[in-house]
């Protein structure tokens, strides 16, 4: 047995970072009892003085436009199993070591890929295609390749012996034990697996538990281990946010090049390929731009793919900026199959066909529905709504149609019938009103919502009662 | 035309009133109201400051307080006399008790008795039911009435209308009333702001919880006749004049149990008196002492103060009989009387105080005595006044908790909508120094543009919002105690404490009206007094008392001389430290000025150089009058006491003793309330008149405002410096039991453990550490060789220690032997407990050092019941830890080390950089540039000093002070509000014994410091 296991260090930084360059400083937080810490950096909030486990309020006083991205957990999960369907092109033997790290059996494709040293080689290049950084190391065990990983050693190890002198100088806080576990360690002065594995057996186990030996053994292969392998998705479908909104399609096209070899490692693990792609662009407040790439055959090149998105891109105009970007591929077709059309789209009839016409018609916002809003100024007593609402009790001392705007009101014919109501509100919002209003009859009769602006003193009119 | 408002919150109905009774107070004056009642809701805590400002001004007042029923309407009940004042405040007190902190609970039922001698006013809005109005009028009968309230709403005539229906079907007759939220219609926005801070939700969203407009104001006449029918409004006229009660009604009545029955209250006053004089002076009383009591004991009598001293007197009784140390301050308490009474340890033979001047006739407001206690027995002596008392007749006074720009900060943030992690930056951009006003500069530095809208709505509703009461809260042991039901006096309600419960008003209030109070305080000094004295006594095999205590010690002095006064009371802080060496204090008065001197006040005024300067003889002590020869000649010419600032208006610029009075109390107030000015005037024409300098004169003035609240008196200071004595002595003669009893009393002082122990080791005490088999819960005594004595560090320095666990050791230790770790689990001591045990090294004795300790400890926590006996287990081989190890785990632990300092560690590499230690510090020449390191003991920015930061470094060989100046401060402020391990790159400056290091440039080192737990007392 040989595995090579990849530890993504950066993982909860590259989730949002690896869409595009970011020069700007950039943190990762999480909010941990009570506080929000730090738990990811990039170079640039670094050299800033930021470091991990600092306070969050800290690092943004010392980091001018820091950017703070609250850690995303289930895009991490996302990623690692983009990753390990991505590490299907290497072996079919691959397993997820939560939240960051994969492991690949691979003494069974070395020849496959010409030997370690080359394997290695186009790993570390598909990792940073994809704009992510993995550490490597390999060993004749899961456990032991991983810990190598996770300490930093970049070492290919292949015998047990050898693999025994390294993990004995690591240190303990690698292992994956409880954290009253390894204080206890750090207690009796155990800093590294060594010193643990010189402790007396019974004496360890009866004071740090079993579990802190079988890590040791797994690790050492003095242990059998069951790992269960990665299953890949029946579809393809990733999303990639982009750290800063992207305008022009050329731009996309450094983020989409992350997304390609995701997609080839899950084509070749499933001995498949695709005849259509979708690229979806999302955008802030307005409906997704879809561009779709045809090809004429099935295939799971991503060079081909590539080639394919930068002629379509390139002839793409984006309406707006774009934050997020989604590759799909909707059918996956076994590679030797027909390229038949196997799909039509139909499209579902809307459930409102006369709103949905009259919003195409007149514009999006010119048809909407209203609802009442807690604030005494009558202009902003109301806003629209989407969908239908419950009907507000009336305000019998309100007129039904308010004009969208006062009316500057000069007539001095006008009758004041009853008032005033006074109404002074809104100072929070630049909106403050200091009103006197009456209502008041015209000469042809009509009733008039009228008001004495009592800054100015100037008169208007609101509104008319029906 | 003429009104009087019935209604009006001020802004102790918290949240809601918008604008200070005295505001209030001031513009009803000025709108040219009959009358103005403040009707807080269920409360009457902002009632005395409406009653100082409407006499001032010269409004009447009207006492009431609005109450919503659980079962039914709003009302308003108002005062007529004393007798419906007391039934009013029984009512709150009722309302208050029964609910928790800040509600209350009323029921109509509740005014069953139709509380005679109030009235009554129902709110027709929302319009209550028939029923509830015929109850009120059948309960208050001719003195019930139906308010109406208008405000420009659109359906004013309607509910007219209605209230007139009601107020025909149901008896009452209508008055107006305004419902008033603020005294001036521009508190809209503050009102606003309260309304959404009070349902938690940002003003934006707060829709109808906020008022439709600005209505509820103080409105001027011609506002109110266009709202009002004529009648409503003259019918709060009529309802005004029935209201004649005052709080100037309200005496104050002793408690009268005190006195044995067939003896008259100076009669056993003056018994006690004598008995106290013949333990005092067993040889015979004094000519001069004799001759004061005499004096004394008539003026007393004169004034019937006899039950207050009689109270002080029985209190300070209880505490003496329970061992539980204790000293009389406070204007009256370093009477002669006080001192034959034990109230007080000075001796009156020593000081030329005049009783008088603590006591005036004019005056006619109570004496004042404080009594601190040991802060960790207090309790005992506040349960012993509500057991001899009763809840009903002794309450703690309130303190009132107001606005401070930080929390007004967050409440106004979050009001308008700022996201809670802005609110607490903006919060945290408050620092503790930055005063009452909000600094744009200091937002702008946390990202805030001031220029923004919001942001400049946010700071001008803060800085109104600053000063506002936020809650009531207690006292730190102002007892009110009354002859009968102290809820007839002052509402009582719950405080936040279980069992605890708070008078409404506050100390001023109660000054304001003349009300005795007895201030319990706690004070830790006293505690770490009394334990050095047992353990002295211990010692020495017999009792030592604090009268045992040699006075006038040259050796005492020798050493206060020197600043070797780490852990001694008052003059342990750095500014007094710097001090002490220019004043060299050699006798007991030189103390009592030393501590006046070294506050805010004195300081302020500019008082201590010409001091400093005339004591060192290099200034002549002058005096521009024989009057004011007398009363500054005791303190070289320079005023250090309040009494003399006091005595100076007197004699100097014609004040009346009363109106030198005012004086001090606006002194204590003119910070937060300003108002000094017309006293400048007045002061400065009465010097001229009297032939003083004009710049003598603005030189008093000037140091009468730099007293402010911080002046002390001159009977203060002497009680104060008596403890500064006495812990001074047994600091220089007894210094184990010394840092034993303080090390006991922690928390307490500006030191922490680790600095205690270190000072105590540089004075040759020998400390032992932790030790599971020698040591106790506090810290002992040991006899060491040759008749000495070594201090045992006790359990309760080790963290997480629990009491049980302690209590468990100490009695396995007393049935026999303890070898081995498992012989102390065999006692059933939690598991958790052995480890704290084995992380502070407590086990060295029995388990070898912490490694060993804690593997063994560990074996022991999954092992079965301890009856199974012993586990044959291989002993593994465990390094022990390297001396860098052990400090950290010392100072994680046990918060200090025996090992060697930290900075010895580190002075190798320090030394590198050329930074020197304290010790070589103190060989070196003014003005030489230096560097030099240590951790930071403390940061303090005292409020006189304009942004200087005054830094206190230790290391292996003492301590470094520092200086930062403003700029400095602000450019690293990182550093220095930061760092643990600091160097600071400067110059030396020295004068004489004093050396400070004026720092020019700031390194923070803690990353060499590792895991070391190590912390800071910055003073807030």
């Amino acid at each position: 047995m040989l595995w090579l296991a990849l530890h993504f260090h950066s993982l909860s930084l590259e989730v949002f970072s690896r869409g595009a360059a970011v020069p700007e400083p950039l943190v990762v937080v999480e909010k941990q009892g009570g506080r929000t810490w730090v738990v990811a950096c990039n170079g640039a909030a670094e050299a800033c003085g930021v470091h991990l486990g600092m306070a969050a309020p800290a690092a943004q006083g010392l980091a001018d436009g820091l950017i703070v991205c609250k850690r995303d957990l289930s895009a991490e999960q996302e990623s690692l199993a983009g990753l390990a369907v991505w590490a299907g092109r290497f072996t079919p033997s691959v397993s997820l070591e939560p939240p960051d790290g994969l492991l690949l059996e691979i003494s069974t494709c070395l020849s496959l890929h010409r030997g370690l040293a080359n394997l290695l080689k186009e790993a570390r290049s598909g990792v940073g295609e994809m704009g992510y950084a993995a550490t490597m190391a390999c060993a004749p065990t899961s456990h032991g390749a991983w810990l190598l990983a996770k300490a930093g050693i970049e070492k290919a190890v292949r015998e047990t012996a050898r693999l025994e002198t390294i993990l004995a100088a690591l240190p303990v806080a690698l292992l994956g034990q409880p954290p009253a576990v390894l204080e206890g360690l750090e207690r009796i002065g155990a800093q590294t697996l060594g010193d643990c594995l010189r402790l007396p057996r019974g004496g360890v186990a009866r004071r740090f538990g079993q579990a802190l030996l079988d890590e040791l053994d797994l690790a050492l292969g003095r242990r059998p281990e069951a790992r269960a392998f990665f299953v890949p998705p029946a579809s393809f479908e990733r999303s990639l946010e982009l750290p800063a909104p992207v305008h022009t399609a050329e731009a996309l096209q450094f983020a989409v090049r992350r997304l390609l070899p995701e997609l080839e490692g899950f084509l070749t693990l499933r001995q498949a390929g695709v005849q259509e792609l979708e690229l979806v662009c999302r955008h802030e407040r307005r409906n997704n731009t879809v561009i779709k790439l045809g090809f004429a055959k099935p295939t799971r090149d991503a060079g081909r793919m590539q080639l394919l998105l930068r002629e379509t891109l390139g002839r793409t105009r984006l309406e707006a900026v774009v934050h997020t970007l989604v590759l799909r591929a909707p059918l996956v077709l076994p590679l030797s199959a027909s390229s038949a059309d196997l799909f039509q789209k139909t499209r579902e009839a809307d459930g409102d066909l006369l709103l949905e016409r009259l919003r195409i018609r007149l514009g999006k916002d010119a048809v909407y529905g209203i609802e009442t809003a807690a604030d005494h100024r009558p202009e902003r007593a109301w806003r629209p709504a989407r969908g239908p609402k419950r009907a507000a009790e009336p305000n019998r001392h309100r007129p039904l149609w308010l004009l969208p705007k006062p009316l500057p009101c000069h007539d001095g014919s006008l009758k004041l019938t009853s008032g005033p109501e006074r109404i002074e509100s809104g100072w929070w919002d630049g909106g403050d009103v200091a009103r006197d209003y009456y209502v008041a009859e015209d000469k042809s009769g009509a009733q008039l919502w009228v008001y004495c602006d009592r800054t100015s003193g100037e008169w208007y009119v609101h509104g008319v009662f029906a | 035309m003429a009104y009087a408002e019935l209604h009006c919150l001020s802004n102790f109905t918290f949240l809601r009133g918008a604008s200070h009774a005295e505001e209030l107070v001031t513009r009803a004056h000025e709108l040219g109201y009959a009358a103005l009642a403040i009707t807080d809701e269920c409360s009457l805590a902002g009632i005395v400051r409406a009653h100082v400002a409407a006499k001032e001004v010269g409004l009447k007042l009207i006492v009431g307080s609005e109450i919503r029923f659980k079962d039914g309407p709003r009302v308003v009940l108002l005062a007529t006399n004393r007798s419906g004042y007391g039934k009013l405040s029984s009512l709150i007190t009722r309302g208050r008790r029964s609910a928790t902190k800040g509600r209350y609970k009323l029921e109509l039922d509740d005014l069953a008795d139709g509380l005679p001698g109030c009235l009554v006013l129902l709110f027709a809005d929302p319009l209550p039911a028939l029923e509830h109005a015929q109850a009120i009028a059948a309960r208050f009968p001719g003195r019930a009435w139906l308010a109406v309230e208008l405000f420009r709403l659109p359906d004013d005539a309607e509910r007219l209308a209605a209230a007139s229906e009601l107020a025909a079907a149901s008896g009452l007759p209508l008055v107006a009333a305004g419902d008033v939220h603020m005294h001036i219609a521009e508190r809209r926005a503050m009102q606003d702001t309260l309304s959404a801070i009070r349902h938690g939700v940002p003003v934006f969203d707060a829709g109808d919880a906020l008022h439709p407009n600005g209505e509820r104001h103080l409105r001027s006449f011609s506002d109110l006749a266009q709202l009002y029918p004529q009648a409503l409004l003259d019918e709060t006229l009529a309802i005004a004049a029935r209201c004649q009660f005052s709080l100037d009604e309200l005496r104050y009545e002793y408690p009268e149990e005190l006195v044995p029955p067939g003896e008259t209250a100076i009669g056993y006053l003056r018994r006690l008196t004598e008995d106290g004089l013949l333990r005092r002076f067993p040889t015979g009383t004094p000519d001069k002492v004799r001759a004061q009591i005499e004096h004394e004991l008539a003026l007393i009598e004169e004034l019937k103060y006899e039950p207050y001293f009689l109270t002080v007197h029985d209190i300070v009784r209880f505490a003496r009989g329970r061992g539980i140390l204790c000293q009389g301050r406070g204007s009256a308490a370093n009477s002669s009387v006080c001192y034959a009474l034990g109230i007080t340890e000075v001796n009156p033979s020593c000081m030329e105080m005049l009783f008088e001047r603590f006591i005036s006739r004019e005056r006619n407001e109570p004496p004042d005595i404080d009594v601190d206690f040991e802060h960790e027995r207090r309790e005992e002596v506040i349960q012993y006044l509500y057991a001899k008392y009763g809840r009903d007749r002794a309450a703690l006074a309130a303190t009132v908790i107001s606005y401070r720009p930080k929390s007004a900060m967050r409440d106004v943030g979050k009001a308008l909508g700022f996201d809670l992690e802005q609110v607490d930056q903006l919060a945290k951009s408050m620092a503790w120094w930055d005063g009452r006003k909000v600094n744009p500069e200091r937002l702008a530095e946390a990202g805030f543009d001031p220029a923004n809208r919001k942001v400049a709505m946010l700071i001008r509703l803060v800085d109104e919002l600053v000063g506002f009461p936020r809650h009531l809260s207690q006292h730190v042991g102002g007892f009110v105690i009354a002859r009968g039901q102290l809820s007839q006096l002052v509402p009582i309600e719950n405080a936040a404490m279980p069992e605890r419960t708070i008078i409404q008003w506050d100390k001023d209030d109660l000054d304001a009206l003349g009300l005795l109070k007895i201030d319990v305080l706690a004070l830790g000094m006293l505690s770490a007094i009394r334990r050095a004295l047992d353990l002295v006594s211990a010692k020495r095999g017999q009792p030592f008392a604090m009268s045992d205590v040699p006075s006038e010690d040259p050796a005492v002095y020798d050493m206060i001389g020197h600043a070797d006064t780490l852990g001694v009371f008052q003059i342990e802080s750095r500014a007094q430290m710097a001090m002490l060496p220019r004043m060299k204090p050699r006798r007991f008065y030189d103390l009592v000025i030393e501590v006046a001197i070294v506050r805010p006040g004195p300081i302020q005024g500019g008082m201590v150089h010409p001091y400093l300067r005339r004591r060192e003889q290099v200034e002549p002590v002058t005096y521009p009058s024989e009057e004011v020869r007398g009363v500054l000649e005791r303190t070289l010419g320079v005023p250090i006491f309040q009494e003399q600032v006091m005595q100076l208006a007197v004699v100097a610029a014609g004040f009346t003793p009363g109106e030198a009075d005012k004086l001090r109390r606006s002194m204590a107030a003119w910070r937060r309330k300003g108002g000094l000015e017309h006293f400048e005037r007045r002061l400065i024409d009465g010097m001229l008149e009297r032939g003083y300098q004009e710049d003598f004169a603005r030189q008093i003035f000037m140091q009468i405002q730099g007293f402010g609240e911080y002046g002390f008196p001159e009977s203060h200071a002497a009680s104060f410096a008596l403890l500064v004595y006495v812990s001074a002595w047994l600091k220089c003669h007894e210094p184990a039991a010394f840092a034993c009893a303080l090390l006991n009393s922690q928390p307490m002082g500006f030191y922490a453990p680790a600095q205690i122990v270190q000072d105590a080791r540089r004075h040759g005490v020998e400390v032992r550490p932790v030790d599971v088999l020698a040591s106790e819960w506090d810290c002992t005594l040991e006899k060491a060789e040759e008749g000495t004595h070594a201090l045992r560090l006790g359990l309760r320095q080790v963290k997480g220690l629990s009491l049980e666990g302690v209590a468990c050791l100490i009695a396995t230790r007393a049935q026999g032997p303890i070898e081995s770790v498992e012989d102390l689990a065999r006692s059933g001591i939690d598991p958790r407990d052995l480890k704290c045990l084995a992380a502070a090294g407590a086990l060295t004795r029995i388990a070898g050092h912490r490694r060993k300790a804690y593997w063994d400890v560990a074996g022991i926590e999954r092992a079965m019941p301890l009856a199974m006996g012993h586990v044959a287990e291989p002993q593994p081989d465990l390094f022990p830890l390297t001396e860098g190890q052990d400090l950290v785990a010392d100072y994680a632990s046990i918060g200090l080390s025996l090992g060697r300092h930290p900075l010895a560690l580190l002075r190798d590499r320090l030394q590198r950089e050329r930074i020197v230690t304290s010790e070589e510090l103190s060989g070196l020449p003014h003005g030489r540039l230096v560097r030099a390191a240590g951790l930071v003991l403390n940061r303090q920015r005292p409020g006189t000093a304009s942004g200087v930061t005054f830094l206190t470094l230790e290391d292996e060989t003492g301590h470094v002070n520092v200086v930062v100046w403003r700029d400095l401060a602000e450019r690293q402020r990182r550093a220095l509000l930061g760092a643990r391990l600091l160097a600071v790159y400067g110059t030396l400056e020295r004068h004489g014994e004093v050396a400070h290091l004026i720092a020019g440039h700031l390194r923070d080192l803690t990353p060499l410091l590792g895991n070391l737990v190590t912390y800071s007392r910055d003073f807030h």
